[in-house]
């Protein structure tokens, strides 16, 4: 059916400020880190194409402003979201705790065809930071949340040294296409995304 | 100010008014300074030179004509420069008195006069097109019995005049610098002249940024040949061929309707000054003539206007797609009103062979001027009409910003100043106790303290770290700004933080350099612009309203298009609005655009018009490429750092004034930063902790 196919896959990264949603965008796009990242005022978003089997597809990335009272514009730029990415701070419990704010705002102001089934990726940022010494949210208790909500994929990542960040977005993407095609084929009950598929830094089966 | 619209109106009405009376026109062809003194220069003046049958062109056909006398005439030593029309003797009966008062040019004197161009062509009429020193142009006087030659020795005679290189038919009066060839090539139209590359726009900003000149005229040459490649493509009718001459004419033909209408506007409303917003009646209005001087601009300010969005598109992709019109008829003839910018205040005294300190003490000394023996600003309005009109040089901002912010009363003397500097410093230290006693076992508990420090704290660290202030490990500044933002949400604790909020403060405290007095000047300037930062977010979708209704009053085609695009919520401006633009240019064109906006000279919502001026030069593109809400933001995004300034804000001011009253009324009351309404609950509270 490839009048039916899809070629944009839109990505929407969530999560508290300075989590490093500017960064993890940067990283797997540009390949680029910087320590000059200005807080993300709106939302601005980059491409990437990536390419699955023989299709071509642009990854449209949004990165948002972090800060909750700036959810309120989610409307405009959460719409026709294939995939939501999660990001928080492995240093910072507020980040982690944050998490179902911002999967309960996504699926409200995005509002999916199909919320129970939506694609989420978790990503825990900043492994990187005093060698894991001043983390606080252990990979278990993520896991264990990712468990809770339907087995959202988990990574683990360090946008600064690039670790994990392809794999992440590889899931990401596949993510949405599957996403994507559901929602071409009206057959949103079809596919089950339940399995469980989520192993750190395996990437996800789906 | 009646008395004032009463002058006005006689001159308008009496078309001999300018003639006998220097003060018309004089004024109608107001230099910059505005203050040039109205010369009595009949009285012994000698008789030069005289002309007869001078004309100018009105409209597009050449049957419509005013005919006049030119004349040079020299008292002092200094040659000026006239044109009287006949009295009652248009050629054609459309043609009224108020076209032929319109154009009178009474004694400007050659010392304003920067450059006259020639054209001489084999068939057709000889021209002179006169460019003052301000950039202004009068519309171009047909010889119509030959004769430019001789005008030109004459004035030779009298006035040093060269050649300019760069065009053999352009001759530069009194000139030292390049800036003129500037002018002069700027008035050419790309669509109808081939323009040389090297050749140069008209200079950006009142030559405060030598730098960035050069790096314009560097680029001209590139973006001329784009713009004769695609800019002008779309424009119906266009044919080579033509003559300079004719597209000249259409061009201040339609000018000139538009200056009449709008000034004919202005007169039949109330006071005389009905279209400009009542709410700022207590201010100077844009005078009559003074508009008119503006009309001749257009040509540069066209062409400037070309290039940057040409510049700013990058693209040189013809659109096949058929853009409707901007419905401001003229499009951007429309866009020529807003006059050209002065050097920043305090400019002048700035001298390179003297110490920074010096320097700071002359430009506060060209400050002092403005004040009283008391130090309290004479004229408030006069102050905000110069800085609107062109900035501050920086070491005057210090001195100038509190007062634009708020902080100082105009009226106050140095003596309260000083006073309520001290008060304030107190005040200051006394809120920044009330964080720095919370001691880590309170902090523990203190949740709410906590978050919000941890928010600030991560945010001062990446705001503007590549600007040399603020640059480098453990930078004091940033140390400010965080121990003032936090004193901040304590002293509004309402409010609290909210990101965008550092990147106001930033050039606040890069001008102020005291911890106290940038606070209180913050706190200034969050009274009017608090409500961007809402949990609420109120004061920012009013904004975006008042936004879409401009967009709706001054282009409706591209508010349809957004209409249609689902784009009317306007969030692709919203970085714009929350910061002011602070993201859209480089530092010191920042501070320089807040200024401006922060006089509330000619709207409190001036940023408003700026970015309907950004979106107008845009439209073609948007619409053109059929942008959908994701494209269009990305594209608004990625004009950050490719705006230029000084034409925007020119643009900003023309789209402002033409508004008029029905701009000021789209804006709902209450709109920041207008100040709050009422003193009810001024920062909702919801369920959001931080």
């Amino acid at each position: 059916m490839p009048s039916r196919r899809r070629t944009l896959l839109k990505v929407i990264i969530l999560g508290d400020s300075g989590v490093g949603k500017t960064s993890l965008m940067n990283q797997y796009v540009n390949k680029k880190f910087s320590n000059q990242y200005k807080a993300t005022i709106g939302a601005d978003f980059l491409t990437k194409e990536v390419q699955f089997e023989d299709r071509l597809f642009t990854l449209q990335i949004w990165d948002t402003a972090g800060q909750e009272r700036f959810q309120s514009l989610g409307v405009a730029f959460y719409r026709g979201a294939d995939c939501c990415v999660l990001v928080y701070d492995v240093n910072s419990m507020k980040s982690f705790e944050n998490l179902n704010n911002w999967r309960e705002e996504f699926l409200i102001q995005a509002s999916p065809s199909d919320p129970e089934n939506f694609p989420f990726v978790l990503i825990g940022n900043k492994v990187d930071v005093d060698d894991g010494n001043s983390r606080v949210v252990s990979e278990k208790k993520a896991k264990a949340w990712c468990a809770s909500k339907g087995n959202i994929p988990y990574f683990e990542t360090s946008a600064k040294v690039g670790t994990n960040v392809e794999e992440a977005f590889q899931c990401i993407a596949k993510d949405a296409l599957k996403s994507g095609e559901e929602e071409e084929l009206y057959l949103p009950d079809t596919i089950d995304v339940g399995t469980s598929n989520q192993q750190r830094s395996t990437g996800c089966e789906c | 100010m009646s008395m004032e619209a009463t002058e006005l109106q006689d001159l308008s009405d009496d078309a001999d008014y300018a003639a006998s009376q220097q003060q018309g026109s004089a004024s109608m062809m107001r230099s910059d300074s505005g203050k040039r003194s109205l010369q009595s220069e009949h009285e012994d003046a000698v008789l030069i030179y005289l002309k007869d049958n001078v004309a100018i062109h009105p409209t597009q056909f050449a049957s419509e004509r005013i005919s006049g006398r030119l004349k040079l005439t020299k008292q002092d030593s200094v040659l000026f420069l006239s044109w009287i029309p006949y009295k009652g003797q248009t050629s054609n009966a459309k043609l009224s008195e108020k076209d032929r008062s319109l154009y009178t040019i009474t004694a400007v004197p050659f010392t304003e006069v920067r450059s006259i161009r020639r054209h001489t062509p084999a068939l057709g009429w000889q021209y002179v097109i006169v460019v003052l020193s301000s950039g202004l142009a009068f519309p171009p006087l047909y010889f119509y019995n030959g004769g430019v030659r001789e005008f030109l020795a004459m004035v030779k005679q009298h006035v040093f005049l060269a050649r300019s290189s760069e065009d053999q038919n352009v001759f530069i009066v009194n000139d030292f610098q390049s800036p003129l060839q500037r002018t002069l090539s700027s008035l050419e139209l790309p669509s109808s002249l081939p323009v040389a590359s090297g050749q140069s726009v008209y200079p950006l900003d009142g030559g405060s940024s030598s730098e960035n000149q050069r790096r314009t005229s560097s680029d001209v040459g590139n973006r001329v040949s784009s713009v004769s490649q695609s800019g002008f493509r779309k424009q119906k009718s266009h044919d080579p061929t033509r003559d300079l001459s004719i597209h000249l004419l259409e061009k201040f033909s339609l000018v000139t309707k538009f200056a009449r209408d709008t000034t004919t506007q202005l007169f039949s409303e109330n006071n005389g000054f009905g279209s400009i917003d009542k709410r700022w009646n207590n201010q100077p209005v844009h005078s009559y003539p003074e508009k008119l001087s503006n009309i001749a601009e257009e040509k540069h300010h066209e062409i400037r206007h070309s290039y940057s969005e040409n510049d700013l598109l990058k693209d040189d992709e013809i659109s096949y797609i058929d853009v409707p019109a901007d419905p401001l008829e003229f499009d951007k003839l429309s866009l020529m009103w807003g006059k050209p910018r002065q050097p920043p205040m305090g400019h002048k005294e700035r001298r390179n062979d003297i110490s920074p300190s010096i320097k700071c003490r002359i430009s506060t000394e060209y400050f002092t001027a403005l004040l009283d023996s008391e130090g309290r600003v004479v004229e408030s309005k006069a102050l905000r009409e110069r800085v609107f009109y062109g900035g501050i040089e920086h070491q005057l901002r210090r001195e100038v910003w509190p007062f634009l912010l708020g902080y100082y009363a105009y009226d106050s003397t140095y003596a309260e100043r000083e006073y309520l500097r001290s008060v304030k410093r107190m005040e200051y230290a006394t809120l920044k106790q009330q964080w720095q006693s919370i001691s880590p076992e309170q902090a523990k508990r203190f949740t709410k303290y906590r978050e919000r420090k941890g928010l600030i704290d991560k945010d001062v660290v990446r705001t503007d770290r590549a600007f040399e202030y603020y640059e480098g490990d453990d930078n004091l500044h940033v140390n400010s700004m965080r121990d003032i933002l936090l004193t901040y949400s304590f002293y509004n604790f309402d409010l609290g933080y909210c990101q965008g909020m550092s990147d106001y403060l930033s050039p606040i405290l890069f001008v102020m350099e005291d911890e106290s007095e940038s606070f209180w000047c913050f706190v200034a300037l969050m009274e009017r612009l608090g409500p961007n930062f809402n949990r609420d977010q109120n004061g920012m979708h009013t904004q975006l309203f008042a936004l879409s209704k401009l967009v709706e009053l001054l282009d409706s085609p591209l508010h349809n298009y957004f209409k249609e695009n689902d784009c009317l919520n306007y969030f692709f401006c919203f970085r714009w609005i929350l910061i002011q633009f602070k993201r859209e240019f480089e530092y010191e064109k920042t501070m320089q655009l807040w200024e401006v906006m922060w006089t509330h000279y000619l709207s409190e919502h001036f940023h408003l018009y700026v970015c309907v001026a950004v979106l107008k030069r845009c439209r073609s593109k948007i619409m053109g490429e059929q942008m959908d809400f994701d494209t269009l933001l990305k594209f608004i995004n990625e004009l950050s750092g490719h705006i230029d300034l000084d034409s925007t804000v020119r643009d900003a001011e023309a789209l402002c004034i033409e508004a008029g009253e029905n701009g000021a009324a789209s804006i709902p009351p209450g709109t920041p930063p207008s100040l709050p309404l009422d003193d009810g609950t001024l920062y909702p509270q919801e369920d959001d902790v931080l």
